[in-house]
């Protein structure tokens, strides 16, 4: 609950308070790739380390820039249509290669990233090379006539609607997640990641479960890229690549693989932490990447690790 | 005819005010302090592989900008400024290149050069209509400076412009026939790639290979080449060529017996292709702009002197690069109105013109790009043709983009 | 373009070419792999260094070629060692999943490129040929000597690290710290010892791999990450932690590559997508790749 207040009332007005409009989009996009890093924890959760959401999130991206700009769907529905075409997508591909493990898995969803650059770069329905450009803002949300969200484009403050979206997305998928993962199917989830063949034996039909994991982080990937795109009103080959399936790795590393929050907070540490650098010129990659390994040697198990956030132990 | 008589206005009442100050400082002879800051921006990739073009973007800036500083500031309309550059490292990603523009809106700042490739400059458009800032990409999509886009000014020739040039000038000069083009698996050099081949098929060239490509991480071009090595095509035109690649597959490419002409439309670097090709790169032709000491001015002379100084070592590819703040700060000059009025700034775009003080010659600055896209929004710069000779540039022709 | 332009002699001698300097790069990559369990993202990074010595040494200074390898190893070794004993070791002692070493490797990853951009700019670095003149074998097989003579000494270093690893004392320890690390521990290995040990070597390996390529094709400082990529995929394709597997693996990409980018010309953009999509199929049929254990 206080965290609720925080998001959507707190830091609005943190930021009115002191001028920093430029923290909208920096904590949007925070929102947007904790989602997507989200999904990526939720693969470790099962024992896979997941290189490849960059994948996802480059074709969730352009399933909603095709649907909007050639479509004319409206962008809303593009967000859980995206979800769903990389769910699917990942449903086929993760098929054959959730069979792998450890570095072979993480190798192959490294490929994977670079695949779907190369994919799109020469798909002519993502139109190749030039990227799809001058997307619309999204439009109105109506439902039986009623406006549920206005049209961004008469929106005064568009960086603060994106916002509130992203954030709301954010909170959405992460309550999702600390239900699952104190659910039936996390503590398979765990079992899966302690012991394969053990959980096997117990009667858990852990191929299902595996990619029933897989979709659905997928699924994370897909909608965080939608929404990108719609903020950058234009999707390139290059908008997802290999260096974001990594940093959403690292991410989730920072955070901590065993706490659900882990991510949210590995996001808001890597992303905001490379932002404050900012004034540090061109020491800024030396100071950061500096940071990053003393973390490592303080802290190896990630920031959640430390046991300042109790209230979350408690919980489990 | 208001916006002349003001800047006239404004630059006499300035001058009177300096001789003022000449005059009440008289007694005091370091007065360094009290100049105002004008901060420009730079949103560009200055790590990783690609690192080259912005970081040779961002020190021509700060060179240009020390000179100034130097020599006391910039006037403009009444008060004079020292020029301060904030630069923000994209890491060639959109999305920090929007949190970068966000950057500068958020320093207040108006004027932003870069980013340096296609997709940043696409996705940092939404923000900068948002926040009236006027950005200077080094990219070529059209659709970036046709309306209704109108903050967006073409850095530097597109090799839409030059390419035609350059091929018409090799098939008039040195009998070019046939032609094969080679582009990296990238965004930026396929596009150019694409309107290369238009280009030469429209000057009645015979394209004889045009979907030989490379990934950007390739270290042995030779298994890249042969295909096109085989075909002996009288020109062979690297497309968007990385200053880090363009030595290796000239290299390659002469080493496995190729012999016809090579040709990019990108700025290179005299230094990086001695080192990686040596006598090999004797004669490849690339773009640049006030690059060799035949038509640089005594300013351009310093100029590199102050970024030698400043970073060790000088970059050919910021003699294209060192317009653009020239640019930024000319226009405010021209308008001082402009310089926290974006709308001001475009509606001098239009008439502007000031002397080229890094060229030979007459050449003047001023806004074009009515003929690629409708409206001004191209810097107007000099499209010099250079030829590497032993580790130097010279000058084949000279030409200018409308 | 129709076939009968392409001679495939000329390809198959580029694909071993490319196989050998590739296999070299491979293998360091694979030793820390097989000892420690570490993906090493920094084995890019690594390489660039050992080039950039080389580049002074050789290029700068005007030292023999010989000279300047042997500073790229020598260099690369300590390097490794250190990164090693203070940073790996205490992080894997501490972590609860092993995995969480691929962050440490990423972080230094990034530390090594923001050294390297500081110290050595942002320019493309080359050397002078260390041979002129090529070899033409009747316009069919067409190599510069240069090459051959890299190629000699990639190969010789291969050979040279394969004869260590099986006959001496410290390669014997370090097989049996591969097989089984706790075994060999029993067995009496000094485990910390010769994880240091197998680190430096990795890392020489590295840093001899960049000197000597960079006679060929030169160094930049962003080329790092790229290199390790394509070293994992070698890497992969072998079979992970195994050496002879790592020496196929960078032969079989080098001549999918030669043999791909000719036979496929015709289609150009998707050379490189039908690699790596066979590269995906491959490993789903056969995860462990050529002759790796399906560890992992």
């Amino acid at each position: 609950m206080i965290f609720f207040i925080g998001v959507f009332v707190l830091v609005p007005w943190l930021i009115e308070m002191s001028g920093r409009w430029d923290y909208y989009y920096t904590l949007t996009s925070v929102a947007l790739l904790s989602i997507a890093s989200a999904g990526v924890w939720l693969t470790f959760y099962i024992g896979r380390i997941n290189i490849g959401q960059g994948a996802y999130a480059l074709a969730g991206g352009y399933l909603s820039a095709v649907l909007v700009t050639q479509y004319e769907v409206s962008f809303w529905l593009t967000i859980p249509l995206a979800g769903l075409f990389c769910a699917v997508l990942s449903m086929l591909i993760g098929l054959p290669i959730l069979r792998l493990k450890g570095v072979y898995f993480a190798m192959i969803t490294l490929v994977l990233t670079e695949v779907a650059k190369l994919t799109a770069l020469a798909l002519p329905i993502t139109n190749g090379a030039k990227g799809i450009v001058s997307i619309p803002l999204p439009g109105e949300l109506s439902v039986f006539g009623m406006t549920i969200i206005p049209d961004f484009s008469t929106l005064e403050n568009v960086k603060l609607a994106f916002y509130y979206l992203a954030v709301t997305l954010m909170v959405i998928c992460f309550a999702g997640m600390y239900r699952l993962v104190n659910s039936r199917m996390g503590h398979l989830c765990r079992s899966l990641q302690q012991n394969e063949e053990l959980a096997s034996s117990i009667g858990v039909n852990i191929t299902t479960l595996r990619i029933t994991a897989y979709a659905i982080s997928s699924f994370l990937g897909g909608v965080g890229g939608s929404i990108f795109v719609a903020i950058s009103q234009s999707i390139y080959p290059t908008s997802f690549q290999v260096a974001d399936s990594i940093n959403f790795m690292l991410n989730v590393f920072v955070g901590g693989l065993g706490y659900v929050f882990g991510p949210m907070l590995g996001t808001v540490v890597i992303y905001f932490g490379w932002d404050l650098l900012f004034q540090t010129g061109k020491f800024q990659l030396l100071i950061y990447s500096s940071i990053l390994i003393l973390l490592m040697l303080t802290v190896p198990n990630g920031l959640l690790s430390l046991r300042l956030f109790k209230w979350n132990k408690e919980k489990k | 005819m208001f916006v002349n008589s003001f800047s006239k206005y404004a630059g006499l009442k300035a001058s009177l005010m300096t001789a003022a100050l000449a005059l009440t400082s008289v007694h005091s002879p370091i007065t360094l302090a009290a100049n105002e800051v004008l901060k420009i921006g730079f949103v560009g990739v200055t790590s990783g592989p690609a690192a080259s073009w912005g970081i040779s973007n961002q020190r021509s800036m700060e060179a240009g900008a020390a000179i100034i500083n130097d020599n006391g500031g910039v006037k403009i309309g009444s008060v004079t400024y020292d020029l301060e550059i904030v630069s923000f490292d994209d890491q060639k990603d959109p999305k920090r290149a929007i949190a970068g523009m966000e950057k500068m809106a958020q320093e207040n700042i108006h004027y932003v050069v870069g980013p340096n490739v296609d997709d940043g400059a696409a996705a940092v458009r939404p923000v900068a209509e948002q926040n009236d800032i006027i950005y200077f990409p080094y990219a070529f999509p059209k659709s970036l400076y046709q309306k209704p886009a109108s903050n967006a000014v073409l850095g530097m020739v597109a090799n839409y412009q030059s390419g035609p040039a350059i091929y018409k000038f090799l098939k008039d000069n040195n009998g070019v026939n046939t032609v094969a083009f080679i582009a990296a698996n990238e965004s930026d050099p396929l596009t150019q790639r694409e309107s290369g081949v238009a280009a030469a098929e429209a000057l009645g060239l015979k394209v004889v290979s045009k979907t030989v490509t490379y990934q950007v991480d390739t270290t042995d071009f030779s298994p890249v080449i042969i295909p096109i090595v085989k075909l002996q095509p009288d020109l062979l035109v690297l497309s968007g060529v990385a200053p880090a690649n363009a030595p290796q597959i000239i290299r390659s490419a002469r080493e496995l017996g190729f012999k016809g002409l090579i040709s990019t439309e990108t700025g290179q670097d005299a230094q990086v292709l001695q080192e990686g090709a040596g006598s090999l790169a004797n004669g490849f032709i690339s773009v640049g702009g006030a690059s060799t000491p035949t038509i640089r001015t005594k300013n351009m002379e310093a100029f590199i002197a102050r970024y030698t100084e400043m970073f060790g070592e000088y970059n050919d590819e910021s003699n294209t690069k060192v317009y653009a703040l020239e640019y930024i700060v000319e226009t405010l000059k021209a308008n001082p109105a402009a310089i926290n009025n974006v709308d001001e700034f475009k509606k001098t775009m239009d008439t502007f013109s000031a002397p080229n003080q890094y060229l030979k010659g007459d050449q003047v600055l001023r806004y074009v790009g009515m003929s690629s896209f409708g409206q001004r929004r191209q810097l107007s710069i000099p499209l010099v043709v250079n030829v590497y000779n032993e580790g130097k540039f010279e000058t084949l022709f000279i030409a200018e983009v409308d | 373009m129709s076939s009968e332009n392409i001679v495939m002699e000329q390809v198959l001698v580029n694909g071993l070419y490319l196989g050998m300097q590739y296999a070299l790069i491979a293998l360091g990559l694979t030793l820390i792999f097989a000892l420690m369990n570490v993906l090493n993202f920094a084995h890019g990074q690594l390489y660039v260094v050992g080039g950039f010595i080389t580049y002074i040494i050789y290029g700068k200074l005007g030292l023999p070629f010989f000279v300047a390898i042997v500073a790229s190893g020598v260099t690369l070794g300590l390097v490794g060692a250190v990164i090693e004993k203070f940073l790996f070791r205490p992080v894997i002692r501490k972590s609860v999943r092993e995995e969480s070493t691929m962050l440490l490797a990423a972080a230094i990853a990034f530390f090594l490129d923001a050294i390297i951009l500081l110290l050595f700019g942002e320019k493309q670095r080359g050397v002078p040929k260390i041979l002129d003149g090529v070899m033409n074998l009747d316009f069919v097989v067409i190599m510069p000597y240069d090459r051959i003579l890299i190629a000699a000494l990639a190969g010789s270093a291969v050979v040279t690290f394969i004869l260590f690893m099986q006959y001496s004392k410290p390669g014997r320890a370090m097989r049996a710290l591969a097989q089984d690390r706790i075994a060999a521990q029993l067995m009496g290995v000094n485990v910390d010892r010769y994880s240091m040990i197998g680190f430096a070597l990795g890392a020489m390996l590295a840093g001899v791999a960049g000197g000597l390529l960079v006679s060929i094709v030169g160094v930049n400082s962003g080329i790092g990450g790229p290199v390790s990529i394509k070293a994992f995929m070698m890497v992969m394709i072998g079979g992970a932690g195994v050496i002879s597997g790592a020496i196929a693996g960078g032969f079989i990409l080098g001549m999918l590559e030669s043999i791909g980018l000719t036979v496929l010309v015709a289609y150009g953009d998707l050379t490189y997508l039908v690699i790596f999509v066979s590269l995906m199929i491959f490993l789903s049929i056969r995860p462990q790749g050529l002759m790796g254990k399906p560890w992992g």
